[in-house]
């Protein structure tokens, strides 16, 4: 049963944050898609609303629990993957699997499996530093679930699994020669995944990020047209829904990947400003749960939870203004997508079940 | 709440926490870097890209001014302006541009090479300005090329005002017809403001009065969506129509002159010998001035223009023809005011004539025997002629054609008239570098020799004779209140012509009565109770005794001219049909239709 006690713990403002900048993600959506068919924005709506009562649901769960049962939820995350794999031609279109009334992303999730079985992991870690059997166990433990979505292909959500590695370390403490180790090995990695993985339209997206002029109808064109949309949003944008970039098609992925920049054409740099602070807030209140919880375990979990928010966060922007290359991450809450809200909400979820049960005992 | 207390359940994770602290530390640093970033890109940059916006957004193009119509003199529609797609590639949107070309090729049945010289010929035009490689779609092509609009961004449809020419070849001559302007065209002064694709009038009133009819075309400013289809339109200035045009021309003698010559190759002119208004002007074969608005495969350009018949040639002010007997009136005239002959001056006519020591014949071979200028003219005898040539002599008889409207430009609004000869020696000396031969008079005398003229020539100078004197200008554009333009020479200043005195007119005039009337030469363009005055003419083109020799039947051109009625004359019909027999076989019965059918209409 749940205490009263815990509930009077909840982080209100927390969840509060979460929401706000969730519905800012459907008025933009809404500027972004109102005249496409589908009512992208109503279909958001409903998600955030099924996602908060996840995340509810969630609370009422002790962390702990979650994270015994955490290596079986993982074993099943990876199954569902392996048959999307297997099975791809039957159940699943790339990543998503087509259900009745909407569609399903399961690599989303696989991320709140991967922060639980990485929090139990090295929930026991004591050492000041990593030992080397424990990062092999915990990169292992990652390079299934990336190897599965990288396969499908969807590089994006995939290299968005690292952080969560990154971040247990970085708890866990790593060497200096363990940092230029994982350089090294990630240099390699980029290496041999330029020559053997990548396909030539995702080497011209990162060659055109160097170069979005050379081929402006071609690989540029997605990179230009999103810079010439937020750069002709000036200071104070061009006002809601009236964004020509935006509103006359030119901006691809406009109510997705692209969001933020119909939040650039359509309120200038004043709105991306505040919808970044807006969102800084919401982090740094994330994070600094870190310290309210009951072991180390909760710290993980907060971490991670945080890590993930903010690497999507980063590297969204980042892509949308042209100074990384497209890969297909969404912009966390704010982007139209009901497996990636949903995954988030229980990653808050999950931050705000560690923080309301820091009481021992109860 | 009192502060928990630290027991078992709480382990020292102050490391743990540190390293928190440092990484979310470090999200925010980066955070703030994406800020600067945007500042740089939104507020630094900020022209560059908006700039770049409104050039994805907006499209500027020409909204072509609807061409002014033409009509003949009772508001018949001949040249209008009807709606038709046409299909034009923009390069810049090709993905492969060889590829590209060979598919919009067979989506529109045009020949690859056709598809490519067609293309090559604006190589040097801005890579977004749309060519236009098919007019006149039909709508199956649309909606072929509307379907196919993802795969192929660079084909386009745009609608346009295009020139119809309601009945064809129906006065093609005189209407003229028009072509696109070239390249080099669209670089010179004088196109200044016309776009590529715009067309021009090459011949005809189009050309004459290009001026009149074009409008000044608009331009819009469009908003376009990423596919390049317009979403609305920004701002809009309105094309000024151009101004509509009436023609003298009647639209049932047109009708009549065009069917009459149809299967032969001549020409017909009928014109109202007070104002100079034409009414009709044929010239046939002809051809349908719609083909050059739909733009010609070079096969069919090079098959016309290579036609041995020649249609597009118009006959009437560009044909040179040796005017025959219609000569002998100028004779007539010029001898008559010279004091030369009088009305009752004889000649004695046996079939031929010697003259400077070489025979001359008549066309009846039997003679005419004596023969007073009246029946001369009624019989057309050539001996009689002879005579007045040896005594006018060819500087008096080139005076008197000049006098009455042969040999020169008649001045008519139709561009490409041609002068004609009326042969001098002087012309010989300078021109052909040989002395005058006095056996040349003698065939001047009766029209033949270097002597030529064009149709429209001989009409005027049939109207400068129904007037007793009085010149007009042969014009097609219709005087009007609203002024459509200066009518070109309808200014009655004095001609040489009205200098000569009225009862020699009335003598000649009375000759050609005689000739439709009474059984001359040309009865066959009498008209019961309408008066026709006319002279026939045959022109020979080879000397009767080498045709003899090769024992040719000759095919003369086959002349008429004339006009009704004798007092108060309100038409004139002039006939020229090539090698159509002798002029009253051929020509003359055409003129009667046509003087029939005015009278019909007109009294």
């Amino acid at each position: 049963m749940i205490d009263r006690r815990l509930i009077e713990n909840i982080d209100w403002f927390l969840i509060g944050l979460l929401v706000l900048n969730s519905l800012l993600g459907v008025v933009v959506i809404y500027s972004a898609s109102h005249y496409l068919p589908g009512h992208h924005y109503l279909r958001q709506l409903v998600f955030l609303g099924a996602s908060l009562l996840a995340l509810f649901l969630l609370l009422l769960v002790d962390y702990q629990l979650l994270m015994s049962f955490s290596f079986y939820l993982y074993g099943a995350v990876v199954f569902v993957l392996l048959m999307m794999l297997v099975f791809e031609r039957f159940i699943s279109k790339g990543s998503w699997i087509k259900l009745r009334y909407f569609q399903v992303q399961p690599s989303e999730l696989a991320k709140i499996a991967l922060i639980l079985v990485l929090a139990r992991l090295f929930a026991e870690y004591k050492r000041s530093h990593v030992s080397i059997p424990a990062v092999a166990m915990s990169s292992g433990l990652v390079a299934l679930p990336f190897l599965l979505v990288a396969l499908q292909p969807d590089l994006g959500t995939a290299v968005s699994f690292l952080p969560l590695l990154l971040g247990s370390l970085i708890l866990a403490g790593l060497k200096k020669k363990a940092v230029i180790g994982i350089l090294i090995l990630s240099v390699l990695a980029g290496v041999a995944g330029w020559t053997f993985y990548l396909k030539d339209y995702q080497k011209q997206r990162l060659a055109t990020v160097v170069f979005p002029g050379r081929d402006p109808q071609g690989a540029g064109y997605h990179i230009l047209q999103s810079k010439i949309a937020i750069g002709s949003g000036g200071f104070l944008g061009k006002g809601f829904a009236r964004g020509t970039q935006s509103q006359l098609k030119f901006l691809p992925a406009r109510h997705t990947d692209f969001v933020f920049s119909v939040i650039g054409e359509e309120f200038g740099f004043l709105g991306v400003v505040d919808v970044l602070m807006l969102y800084y807030l919401f982090l740094w209140r994330l994070f600094r749960s870190a310290a309210r919880s009951r072991d180390r375990a909760g710290i993980y979990i907060t971490f991670m939870v945080g890590l993930m928010i903010s690497f999507q966060l980063l590297v969204n922007v980042a892509m949308v203004i042209g100074i990384f290359p497209i890969v297909g991450i969404p912009l966390p809450l704010l982007s139209y997508g009901g497996s990636s809200l949903l995954a988030n909400f229980l990653g808050v979820g999950l931050v705000l079940n560690v923080k309301m049960r820091r009481f021992a005992n109860i | 709440m009192p502060a928990p207390e630290k027991n078992r359940f709480y382990e020292d994770v102050s490391l743990v926490l540190s390293r928190t602290s440092k990484a979310s530390a470090v999200i925010g640093a980066l955070l703030l870097l994406l800020v600067f970033y945007c500042w740089k890109v939104q507020v630094l940059d900020h022209r560059k890209y908006w700039a770049l916006a409104e050039a994805n957004r907006t499209r500027e193009s020409v909204v072509l001014a609807p061409r002014g119509l033409i009509t003949d003199r009772q508001d018949i529609i001949l040249a209008e302006n009807t709606a038709s797609f046409k299909a034009s590639i923009i390069r810049e949107n090709c993905r492969d541009y060889e590829r590209s070309l060979a598919e919009v090729g067979g989506l529109l049945e045009i020949a690859p090479d056709d598809l490519k010289a067609r293309v090559a010929k604006y190589e040097s035009q801005p890579l977004f300005r749309p060519i236009v490689v098919k007019d006149n779609l039909d709508l199956k092509d649309v909606s072929r090329i509307e379907s196919r609009r993802l795969e192929l961004p660079e084909l386009i449809v745009e609608t346009d005002p295009r020139r119809y020419y309601v009945f064809d070849q129906l006065a093609a001559h005189v209407i003229g017809y028009m072509q696109e302007l070239s390249p080099q065209e669209l670089k010179s002064e004088a196109y200044a403001g016309r776009n590529l694709g715009d067309m021009v009038g090459r011949t005809g009133m189009e050309s004459q009065y290009e001026s009149t009819l074009v409008g000044v075309d608009g331009q819009k400013t469009e908003v376009v969506d990423s596919q390049g289809r317009t979403r609305g339109e920004i701002s809009r200035s309105e094309p000024t129509p151009g101004r509509d045009i009436k023609l003298t021309l009647d639209f049932d003698l047109q009708r009549k002159a065009t069917g009459l010559l149809e299967g032969r190759e001549g020409a017909i002119i009928v014109l109202n010998p007070r104002n100079g208004e034409v009414l009709a002007l044929a010239s046939f074969p002809t051809y349908d001035p719609n083909k050059f608005i739909t733009r010609f495969s070079p096969q069919e350009w090079m098959e016309l223009i290579n036609r041995e018949d020649h249609p597009l040639e118009n006959r009437a002010i560009r044909g040179l023809y040796a005017p025959g007997s219609i000569f002998k009136l100028t004779m007539a005239l010029g001898a008559l005011e010279a004091g030369l002959i009088t009305e009752q001056t004889s000649f004695f006519c046996a079939g031929a004539a010697s003259f400077y020591g070489r025979p001359f014949h008549c066309w009846q071979r039997g003679g005419h025997g004596a023969l007073s200028l009246t029946e001369a003219i009624r019989h057309s005898c050539n001996v009689y002629f002879y005579n007045v040539g040896r005594r006018m002599g060819i500087d008096r008889i080139a005076d008197s054609a000049r006098r009455l409207g042969l040999g020169d430009k008649t001045g008519i609004d139709l561009p490409g008239e041609k002068e004609g000869l009326v042969p001098t020696p002087e012309w010989s000396r300078s021109a052909r570098k040989t002395d005058w031969y006095l056996g040349e008079t003698i065939s001047v005398a009766i029209g033949q020799g270097p002597l030529v003229v064009t149709p429209l020539q001989v009409a005027l100078h049939t109207a400068i004779i129904a007037n007793r004197g009085r010149r007009v200008a042969p014009h097609f554009l219709m005087a009007s209140p609203l002024g459509q333009g200066q009518i070109p020479g309808t200014a009655g200043e004095s001609t040489p012509a009205a200098k000569i005195r009225t009862e020699f007119f009335e003598t000649v005039i009375r000759g050609m009565w005689k000739s439709a009337n009474e059984e001359g030469t040309g009865r066959g363009a009498r008209v019961e109770g309408f008066d026709v005055c006319g002279k026939t003419g045959s022109t020979q083109l080879i000397g009767r005794e080498r045709a003899e020799k090769l024992g040719k039947q000759i095919k003369t051109h086959s002349w008429f001219s004339g006009f009704a009625p004798r007092d108060n004359p309100e038409v004139v019909v002039t006939v020229l049909v090539e090698f159509g027999g002798m002029g009253g076989a051929t020509a003359a019965p055409l003129a009667k239709e046509l003087f029939s059918l005015y009278r019909e209409k007109y009294d």
